[in-house]
């Protein structure tokens, strides 16, 4: 089919294979073979009752990122699945090196059926999926839920639940956990001091004069992690500008790191470092240090996920009531309102394409995104899955209340970027990188724009990395 | 703090070469103790530091770690340490990492003394190319190897099992074992070997029981090292013995206890848990210290 | 002593060399051999692309850089580290007060040696928890000391100017306890009367240390700075938990760039393999160098 496909066809049958893929094939990638295909697959009967078609005995591996989520949800989705399927016996275990774990046993060709590749130790989806390592969950998506009565596992998921997880169109990657980027402060010192969260920008700016008047830095961030304020720049621009904003960035599109709405933005953000709005030494700080730094009350803001409280619990003091908002808005020319906020599915669940029980991974999932499923995992770690209501009577802390009304008020004005699950390196190191010249005050707004250009650049025209194109 | 140390030392080195043609030994020594005493008192707290740190922060609570990670713990909560012993199991592979850390250092010890006496002892064809071999190990980063290992373990059946560890913790600690013994046996006087071959005794006795215990000091050093980079070895069991976490070894329950801190924010039971592992370690040398000492010694007499 | 060689040389040699060639050679070789495929680490697939890594190599200025930075830390770590290494030894075993009357080493000289070996027992992943906290801009103890004497106080490991020699400094620091107690070790070996008549003489300590210690420890330090050499080529642990190679890659080294290319941001585990085999080169071209010279002195020595 693909180039790669010839390629490795003639090295097979030609000369190629004998020096090169000798010692590869021979010893470290022996039993790996594509061919074998489905031959040791379960595969079970497709009925309406069973639409999966999981075969209801074949044993079900799960490997568990073991990180700020913990494997005791997991462990109750397994029950749930075991309960449907008795004679299945499932294998359960929580890591937190996905990649030098699972590693070996991709090559090998035994991959477990369901990984929750995630974490700092996560395999690179790029690489995956280019080495068509996972398998299609269209299947999934057209199931009838499991307890919402009437419709397809697609139409329960909130939107773009799919669209993160696709690449090139194919539903790879499920995306269990909903989450909201913003700017956090807390409600109590805004009471407290009467500071009012602003809407515009240049009301921030007033703002920020204020708090630092009152002896408070106005902002603090992770500065050995400083892509966490590529969040709000970016949020900036593509409320300025609009989605397309982001589909050029996510699409490599030449010079869209440069577009009209990324200057307006860069301009913007800049204001905070000029007038050094910014908890000084800020630069040196960790996440976990600037975000205890800000628990304690020495800035006002930070940009983070909605994971934040639950990072912070141990260290939050009682009544803090840390609140999400969108970033303010450049000005009346904005093309999405204030309300509009960076929402997106994460914490990635697959299933290896040479899973021995892919219907049964498949169908773990639906017991996922049951309702039942994802209201047990939303009470066990106070986080938001993707499936639509599922917080519906449970009693949430209050800072992700304040991420499931941001959401609410967003609506259909939420957006998104998936150029970090593309191009991994792009955000991690090289956005990254750019991120820390400019919020240290060592780049300027158009050097930065530059150095985020150049990195998308060398992306695109390194012929390794696979590239992903999605529609607006 | 290192400007400041670095300008201290080339302080004390000026103040001693400036004096250099004064005769006045006494008032030289006084003066220059005065700066180099001051500074290795300086570098003893720099490097006391962080144990001190590591065992106070083990009492601490979490909040207390992170908003004032320099003060006092509050008050001695043993529990931290009695979770990262019964929770995280800290106490299990403990003793796992003892079985494997023993076959291992055993194996370690008995191949690299062998293989070392041959290069140092013995002409044969060959030897270089073997010497530089087996001291070219010491320079390759292990975790480029890891995936043919992986295979090479598993199609040996021991993917999984101690002995798997055992001999692959050997078979990585040979490049310096082979390295350091070598050199060591060298500088072992021939004489008393010639004498002993004349005396009747043969190769192997001569190894057992001449060279070895001669050796003795050098084995003993090379087998604390071995036994630091064992106790501590992470990339390997992580790979190796995957799974079955009741058979894992103490570093990688300390990692995992190290990631979940990163998500959970559990830091005292990281610190507790790093107290534990680290108190053996810090045993084995404080009691061995002498032979340490002896060991690297030994070596350089002749 | 020729007769009967054979039969030990094979017992002796055959089982490590075994070991040896099955768990570390082999996955080794068949890493040279994945250096030039375009193996994306995750299928059982992998293209022949011959060289093209090597070149893309000649080109990648992200590799450039971490060499430039691996570089300056083979130049400049074990430099500093031998250096103090000796300064401390020559403290501990000869600094003592008595003057003409004989040399001793400073009150403590065991308890100072003890502690100077502590960061050696101590995993990395503490080792870089600690100094995070050292060098943390607001709360941490430099800047603490530094605000306390009114003097400036810089961000450390946010600033690229400084960021690098931050964790240098930490990895000097981390090794200097080691060759405190290789070259204490090899001083006491020494005679102590060479250095009552240098002392007596009148000698000033600088010219002793340079005259006398030096020469008669040329060997060990020899030893060190090989150790130190690889160790310097590495770093990777330390930098990746301090600063990840930031800000802006100012503390990037060749090991967090392998280990980022095949685990971290992306997967390319033939590119990965292909920067390994360079950093290989490199090392073992520093080793050898140095062995080289080592030997040469000992035969003239002879």
């Amino acid at each position: 089919m693909n180039r790669r496909e010839i390629l490795r066809r003639t090295a097979a049958a030609g000369l190629l294979a004998t020096p090169a893929a000798g010692l590869l094939a021979g010893c470290a990638t022996s039993g790996g073979d594509d061919d074998k295909g489905d031959s040791g697959a379960y595969k079970g009967t497709k009925s309406e009752q069973n639409p999966l078609g999981v075969k209801e005995d074949a044993p079900l591996e799960v490997v568990i990122f073991n990180g700020g989520f913990g494997e005791q949800y997991a462990k109750a989705h397994e029950a749930m699945y075991k309960e449907k399927y008795p004679k299945a016996e499932i294998k359960h275990s929580a890591t937190q090196e996905i990649n030098k774990t699972l590693q070996p046993r991709f090559v090998d060709g035994t991959p477990p059926d369901v990984v929750n590749n995630s974490g700092a130790g996560q395999i690179d989806f790029n690489g995956l999926v280019s080495q068509n390592a996972i398998a299609d969950l269209g299947d999934l998506l057209a199931a009838p839920s499991l307890d919402i009565p009437g419709k397809s596992v697609k139409d329960t998921l909130l939107p773009g639940a799919v669209e993160v997880g696709s690449y090139d169109g194919k539903f790879l990657v499920l995306n269990y956990t909903y989450t909201a980027y913003g700017i956090w402060y807390s409600t109590k010192t805004f009471t407290e001091r009467n500071w009012q969260y602003a809407k515009t920008w240049d009301e921030h700016i007033a703002l920020c004069k204020q708090i630092k008047a009152a002896g408070v830095a106005p902002w603090t961030y992770a500065g050995k992690h400083p892509r966490y304020m590529s969040w709000p720049l970016i949020a900036t621009a593509i409320k300025f500008g609009g989605p397309s904003v982001a589909v050029a960035i996510d699409n490599l599109e030449p010079n869209a790191w440069k577009s009209d709405a990324m200057k307006a933005a860069a301009d913007a953000w800049y204001q905070i470092v000029k007038d050094k709005y910014i908890l000084d030494g800020s630069p040196g700080l960790d996440h976990i240090q600037s975000q205890t730094a800000w628990c304690q009350g020495k800035a006002a803001f930070i940009s983070c996920g909605s994971w934040l409280e639950s990072e912070q619990a141990k260290v939050t003091p009682a009544g803090f009531n840390m609140a999400i908002a969108p970033t303010p808005s450049l000005g009346s020319g904005d093309k999405l309102p204030f309300e509009a906020i960076r929402g997106t599915a994460g914490e990635p669940f697959m299933v290896p394409a040479k899973a021995k029980n892919v219907a049964g991974g498949l169908e773990y999932f639906r017991t996922m995104l049951s309702k039942k499923g994802a209201q047990d995992f939303t009470k066990k770690v106070s986080s938001l899955t993707v499936v639509a209501g599922a917080t519906d009577g449970i009693e949430l802390p209050f800072g992700l209340t304040t991420v499931v009304k941001a959401l609410e008020a967003s609506g259909s004005n939420g957006f998104n970027w998936v150029y970090n699950n593309y191009y991994r390196k792009l955000e991690r190191e090289l956005v990254d990188a750019a991120c820390g010249e400019f919020f240290s005050g060592r780049s300027t707004p158009a050097e930065f724009l530059d150095q985020c250009q150049k990195g998308a650049d060398t992306i695109a025209q390194d012929s390794s990395i696979k590239k992903y194109k999605r529609a607006a | 703090m290192t400007t400041l140390d670095r300008h201290t030392t080339a302080e004390a080195e000026k103040s001693g070469a400036a004096r250099g043609q004064d005769r006045r030994l006494r008032r030289e020594l006084g003066v220059a103790n005065l700066f180099s005493h001051g500074f290795l008192l300086l570098w003893a707290a720099l490097t006391a530091l962080p144990l001190l740190w590591m065992f106070l922060s083990s009492f601490k609570s979490d909040g207390e770690i992170l908003s004032d990670p320099w003060g006092l713990p509050g008050a001695l909560r043993f529990e931290n340490w009695s979770r990262a012993w019964t929770e995280a199991h800290i106490g299990r592979y403990f003793l796992n990492s003892g079985i494997v850390v023993a076959g291992s250092l055993t194996l370690t010890m008995l191949l690299g003394a062998t293989a070392a006496y041959v290069f140092a002892r013995y002409e044969f064809r060959g030897r270089q190319v073997a010497y530089y071999l087996f001291v070219g190990g010491m320079m390759f980063p292990v975790f480029l190897a890891l995936v043919p290992l992986f295979f090479v373990v598993r199609n040996a059946g021991l993917f999984g099992t101690w002995t798997g560890l055992i001999l692959v913790y050997a078979a990585y600690s040979l490049p310096f074992t082979v390295f350091f013994l070598t050199a060591f046996f060298r500088t072992l006087p021939t004489s008393i070997a010639e004498a002993a071959l004349i005396d009747g005794c043969g190769h192997f006795g001569l190894f057992f029981r001449v060279m070895l215990p001669m050796a003795r000091p050098g084995l003993i050093s090379v087998a604390i090292f071995n036994f630091l980079s064992h106790w501590n070895q992470f990339i390997l069991p992580q790979v190796l013995m995957q799974g079955d976490d009741s058979k894992w070894v103490l570093a990688q329950g300390l990692t995992a206890l190290a990631v979940s801190q990163g998500y959970q924010g559990d830091f005292s039971g990281l610190f507790a848990g790093l107290t534990i592992a680290t108190l053996p370690v810090l045993a084995v040398y404080v009691a061995f210290q002498r032979q340490i000492q002896t060991g690297l010694t030994a070596g350089q007499l002749k | 002593m020729r007769h009967g060689k054979y039969p030990l040389i094979i017992v002796f040699l055959v089982p490590p060399l075994l070991l040896y060639g099955v768990f570390v050679l082999s996955p080794y070789l068949q890493a040279f051999q994945i250096s030039t495929t375009n193996w994306l680490g995750y299928s059982a697939h992998a293209d022949s692309v011959g060289m093209a890594n090597f070149r893309t190599l000649l080109h990648d200025g992200q590799v450039w850089n971490a060499i430039k930075n691996n570089a300056i830390m083979l130049a400049v770590v074990p430099v500093l580290t031998i250096v103090l290494g000796l300064f401390f030894a020559t403290m501990l075993n000869m600094g003592g007060r008595k003057g003409r009357a004989g040399v001793t080493g400073v009150r403590g000289t065991s308890v100072y040696r003890m502690v100077y070996f502590f960061p050696q027992v101590l995993s990395v992943v503490i080792i870089a928890l600690l100094w995070k906290e050292v060098y943390h801009p607001n709360n941490g103890l430099l800047n603490g000391a530094l605000r306390a004497l009114g003097l400036p106080a810089p961000t450390w490991l946010g600033d690229p100017r400084t960021a690098f020699w931050c964790v240098l400094a930490v990895m000097v620091w981390s090794n200097v306890g080691f060759y405190v107690v290789l070259f204490g070790a090899a001083m006491s070996a020494v005679p102590r009367d060479i250095y009552e008549a240098v002392m007596l003489d009148g000698a000033s300590r600088w010219t002793t240390l340079r005259r006398i210690t030096v020469p008669l420890l040329w060997d060990t330090v020899q030893v060190a700075w090989i150790y130190l050499a690889i160790a310097a080529l590495d770093g990777f642990i330390l930098v990746q938990q301090m600063t990840n190679g930031g800000p802006n890659f100012s503390s990037d080294v060749i090991g967090l760039r392998m280990y980022e290319t095949a685990f971290g941001s992306e997967s390319k585990f033939g590119y990965a393999s292909a920067i390994g085999v360079v950093m290989l080169f490199l090392t073992l071209s520093v080793a050898v160098l140095a062995l080289r010279t080592a030997r040469r002195d000992r035969i003239e020595y002879s």
